[in-house]
């Protein structure tokens, strides 16, 4: 049993569920947080993150988190993997904690430890510059045996530390390396396209063994997704839990949980796309939450705890073959215009039956919308709750193009 | 959502929400106060909605959605604030319907705390129904029709049709009366609202007729239930028989009643068609003009056409459409009926046949849900009452101000074009105009200002307004473009070529500036001021484009109305007369700018202002231009100063203004 977990990052769910588990807990998020902290009692080390020096360091935070007695670090956010991941290293004794935290954080590298492992992947390499990127397509084209007037070949690049869809770009042709690509983007990733249904999972691992399975179908990515996967998906669930194992055990996990993101083509290939180890977003674990009817959120914080009890897991986690009568989905929904002043909530979304609720607000009178980054920016959710799979993913398909804001 | 399944789902949804904001520790409480306020604005949608909210206030209001919010504390709200707040939006309109919710348990005994009584509850719900009559009978004025949403406009309405139906309305009789003197000194032609008033006064309202203050409210009672002497206690479906017992000198009597209670307010009774048809049918055509209240003016028009009018009058005249008595007397008295052309054209509409569209919207619009009159019953109906009352004519919460204009002003100068036009658009549900030149087609435009149109309107209305809105919106494209407001050349082409050819606007739209403000007020004091204009009366009525602006005179939007007259008002005070078809009676557009529609000189159905309030929210206007440059010099800059004052300070904020001089 933890003595005192490190919450690294801020998040008012997951502070709830502590308080609500009766968990002991301390906070670890920039100094923006001490105040709200300090007024609802919530017991916090301010920490800069994004500093590193001889002050700002895993050693230095080791120190200010001793009073607490932490003795389990968890990450909330990317960007906290690391400083997680070198606290567990210090509080297990195993340099290689440390390690396969910077696994999860290079895209390259996480790349290279599954293809060795022996999962499908895409062709990948590391490019820095806009040159390499199209030598990249070159190659990706001649292999593709591309006839004169063919279409490129696809490529995706991505930053190798980012989380989720952010710097992320889909690149068409050469000339959208030219139009799409920005200086500052390199180094990063370049990789193949991977055609097929995109999925993700949610293993809740402790001791190395996979727990709790959620499969998370992607409707569109960015856009909306829904728990648990639908029918389809769900007669390759075996081979998925199979494939998901050899993850864990080649990345080496033992504890926590990890969110990868799965590709699966018609003739049943399973290609793997990239893996992380913190919250996931698109509100999955809510809607997981909701699904399965377990607090997802504490789930997650407790299954770091190396010493955690047998019971208590049961008990936190649904069973490993729990399938949910009904389907939880979401949309996030983005201001299809530049310029809005008012939300409108159609009246067919009134009505239909697998509506739940929504978060939107009206924007301010003549609101100007910020381009996107990597689907951040959203307006909010509208959730959906039915027993029909394709039903759902027939709604969120079509609310994806709905415009809420006018 | 008037589908029951659906209002038990979205309780059952409410209700899961409610707990999860109820379990929620203050860290997450915001996010699912959110979402559950989501749920109560879509609950709003229908009365049966707001009964699910209600049922649930307590447990809402304990779970802490008040908390740390102006309404925390019930005994602190401010009743004048709520009209505000509810026009402002979600999720401010929401959590305002819900401390409405609130005091009305608390009201009525549903829900105990501590801080108020349920006595002040009620009182305090009684005042916010009096500052939001509005809302009450869903008639928003023109500002609140520009800064609403439909959904929100019919939530807030919904809101107050739910407190209307649990709560005692003893308190604001003073305000009902007035309210419905407003109204009907303009004579509108649409009396559905002062009629739901007068309901509502008498279905939830005691009134003593020894008090004096009651009297007025049981007066109106009276012009619709009771309004003469053998009305007493007899149902309509009972009348002609009392009347078939009456000797001449009875009906007479009777019949006098009957008119002065019709030209009291402008109301016509149910009684009242029984009466007039009855007379007709047994042939005391001579106490005819008793029972329409004429004057001798009317009455020998009546004499003139006696057999034609009554063959016209039992064919149309029905129990369910008797308000159209009221259009039709002054029809004789103001002598449209004398015109060949008219008398032909309704003739001719007695023989069409509607299109079934047109059908369709008249019946819609009629509210008679057992169709005991035909739709062609009801459209002859409608044309008596805007030809008898064309300053009656109103838009409804429609943005189809120029349509209004456009049949008021037809009404009293082109009445035959009128008639035809509606039987044109009757028939063929289509209906075409010249611009510059070339047809233009109702049925071939895209779509105009309004998308869903309010039905709360005159049959004539029903029949043309989506066609004109169409039309007017094809020639406003057709003139854009050319670095002048479209206005002048969509103006005469829609009204027709008794609008004059110069047109002024303050806004001009190369610099994207007001310009030569001066100038300008110079031109309509040219056009229109007696003291100026060499003391010429207005001959046709002048399409005006104003600036609507907040009671704080905030910029707005913009609005059509037309100027009919200036004359000196019974203080000597030269006002503005100008029909404005929203039908407003309570106006407050800023810096004591309130237009009011009777008390100062105004005919029925026109509002007035001092010109140079009225002049101070003008942007557009057309006049003589060979005229008017002999005028404009007529003008004192003082007269001018006072003008540019009230507008820079309001709504010409909103713009850069240049001073530079121009040619008008």
């Amino acid at each position: 049993m933890a003595k005192c977990f490190a919450l690294m990052g801020w998040s008012l769910p997951v502070i709830e569920s502590m308080q609500k588990l009766n968990k002991p807990y301390v906070v670890v998020s920039f100094p923006d947080f001490e105040n709200y902290a300090k007024e609802h009692d919530i017991p916090f080390v301010s920490y800069q993150f994004d500093e590193w020096s001889d002050t700002s360091n895993s050693i230095d935070l080791h120190e200010k988190l001793k009073p607490f007695d932490v003795d389990v670090a968890v990450p909330l956010f990317e960007e906290t993997v690391e400083w997680a991941g070198a606290l567990n290293s210090i509080y297990r004794d195993d340099p290689r904690v440390l390690n396969r935290a910077f696994l999860f954080r290079n895209k390259a590298m996480m790349k290279r430890k599954a293809l060795i492992g022996g999962l499908r992947v895409g062709l990948f390499e590391e490019v820095y510059n806009k040159e390499g990127v199209k030598a990249f397509m070159k190659r990706l084209n001649q292999a593709n045996l591309q006839i004169e007037n063919e279409e490129d070949s696809w490529v995706h690049v991505k930053p190798f530390a980012s989380a989720g869809t952010v710097g992320h770009r889909l690149l068409r042709s050469m000339s959208d390396v030219d139009e799409k690509c920005q200086e500052e983007d390199f180094p990063c990733l370049a990789e193949s396209h991977l055609p097929g249904k995109e999925f993700s999972c949610e293993a809740y691992i402790h001791k190395g063994k996979i727990r709790f399975l959620n499969i998370t179908e992607y409707v569109k990515l960015g856009y909306s997704n829904f728990i648990p996967e639908g029918n389809h998906l769900h007669t390759k669930r075996d081979r998925i839990m199979k494939e998901m194992q050899k993850l864990v055990d080649l990345f080496g996990i033992e504890y926590g949980m990890i969110h990868p993101e799965w590709f699966l083509t018609e003739d049943d290939t399973l290609s793997f796309g990239e893996v992380a180890c913190r919250i996931p977003g698109g509100h999955i674990l809510e809607l997981a939450g909701k699904a399965y009817d377990f607090d997802a959120l504490g789930a997650f914080v407790l299954c770091h705890d190396p010493n955690i009890t047998e019971e208590e897991l049961d008990e936190i986690l649904p069973p490993l073959d729990a399938r949910p009568k009904n389907f939880y989905g979401n949309v996030m929904i983005y201001p299809h215009k530049k310029q809005i002043s008012k939300l409108e909530i159609p009246d067919e979304l009134k009505e239909e039956p697998y509506f739940l609720d929504h978060n939107l607000v009206p924007p301010m009178s003549g609101q100007k919308i910020s381009d996107r980054d990597g689907f951040g920016n959203h307006f909010g959710t509208v959730n959906f709750k039915g027993e029909d799979p394709d039903r759902m993913e027939e709604l969120l398909l079509h609310y994806e193009n709905v415009d809420f804001y006018h | 959502m008037g589908n029951p399944t659906l209002t038990e789902n979205s309780s059952q949804k409410l209700i899961e929400l409610l707990e999860e904001f109820k379990s929620a520790t203050s860290l997450t409480k915001p996010e699912k106060a959110n979402r559950l306020m989501g749920q109560i604005d879509i609950l709003c949608d229908s009365v049966d909605g707001l009964g699910v909210i209600y049922n649930l206030i307590e447990e809402i209001s304990e779970g802490g959605i008040f908390n740390e919010t102006p309404w925390a504390d019930p005994s602190k709200l401010v009743a004048g604030l709520v009209h505000w707040t509810l026009k402002s939006g979600h999720p401010n309109s929401t959590i305002e319907l819900l401390s409405e919710l609130r005091l009305m348990a608390i009201a009525k005994g549903d829900y105990k705390t501590p801080s108020i009584t349920a006595a002040e509850a009620d009182s305090f719900i009684q005042e916010v129904l009096v500052g939001n009559l509005e809302f009450v009978f869903n008639d928003p004025v023109e500002e609140t029709r520009l800064t609403m949403s439909e959904h929100e406009l019919s939530k807030v309405h919904n809101l107050f049709k739910f407190l209307s139906n649990h709560i005692h309305l003893d308190d604001v009789k003073d305000t009902l009366a007035e309210e419905l003197t407003l109204i009907c000194e303009q004579r509108p032609v649409v009396t559905e609202k002062q009629r739901k008033i007068i309901a509502l006064v008498k279905e939830k309202i005691e009134l003593d007729p020894n008090k004096e203050g009651d009297q007025k409210l049981l007066s109106f009672q009276r012009s619709i239930y009771r309004p003469a002497h053998r009305t007493i206690n007899v149902d309509v479906a009972d009348y002609r028989a009392v009347l078939e017992k009456l000797n001449n000198t009875e009906l007479y009597l009777e019949s006098q009643e009957m008119g002065e209670s019709m030209l009291r307010y402008g109301l016509v009774s149910a009684y009242h068609a029984v009466l007039l048809k009855y007379l007709i049918e047994k042939e005391y055509f001579r106490t005819v003009p008793i029972c329409l209240g004429l004057s001798p003016v009317g009455e020998s028009r009546w004499q003139e056409h006696t057999s034609y009018l009554s063959k016209l009058i039992l064919s149309t005249v029905h129990v369910a459409n008797s308000q159209c008595i009221y259009g039709l007397a002054k029809m004789l008295e103001n002598g449209i009926i004398a015109r060949q052309a008219v008398r032909s054209g309704l003739s001719n509409l007695g023989e069409i046949k509607l299109n079934s569209e047109v059908e369709e919207r008249i019946l819609k619009s009629s509210n008679d849900p057992r169709h005991e009159v035909t739709a062609r019953q009801y459209l002859i109906g409608a044309l008596f009452r805007i030809l008898g009352q064309p300053l009656g004519v109103g838009q409804g919460n429609n943005p189809t101000c120029q349509s209004a204009r456009g049949i008021s002003m037809w009404s009293q100068h082109a009445p035959a074009k009128l008639i035809n036009m509606v039987q044109t658009a009757a028939v063929t549900n289509d209906i075409t105009f010249r611009f510059e030149g070339q047809e233009i087609k109702a049925s071939t435009t895209g779509k105009g200002l309004v998308q869903n149109l309010d039905y709360n309107l005159d049959a004539v209305s029903v029949t043309l307004v989506p066609m004109l809105d169409r039309i007017y919106n094809e020639m406003m494209l057709r003139g854009s473009g050319r670095a002048e407001d479209p206005h002048k050349w969509v103006n005469p082409a829609l009204y027709g070529q008794w609008i004059q050819i110069g047109f002024a606007s303050a806004y001009d739209y190369l610099s994207n500036a007001i310009v030569d403000f001066d100038g300008f007020v110079r031109v309509f004091y040219a056009m229109c001021h007696p003291d100026y204009n060499g003391n010429h009366r207005l001959i046709y009525p002048n399409p005006v484009g104003i600036f609507i602006t907040s009671s704080k005179g905030d910029m707005l939007g913009f609005h059509a109305v037309s100027l009919l007259r200036v004359d000196k008002d019974p203080s000597g005070e030269y006002r503005a007369y100008f029909l404005n078809p929203n039908n407003e009676g309570r106006q407050d557009w800023g810096q004591g700018v309130k237009p009011s529609v009777y008390g100062n000189g105004e005919k029925h159905g026109e509002s007035s202002l001092p010109i140079h309030h009225f002049a101070a929210r003008t942007y557009a206007f057309h006049f003589n231009d060979l005229e008017a440059e002999l005028l404009v010099d007529n003008v004192p800059a003082k007269e001018v100063e006072k003008v540019r004052t009230l507008a820079k300070d309001s709504w010409g904020k909103s713009y850069t203004w240049l001073e530079t001089k121009k040619k008008w």
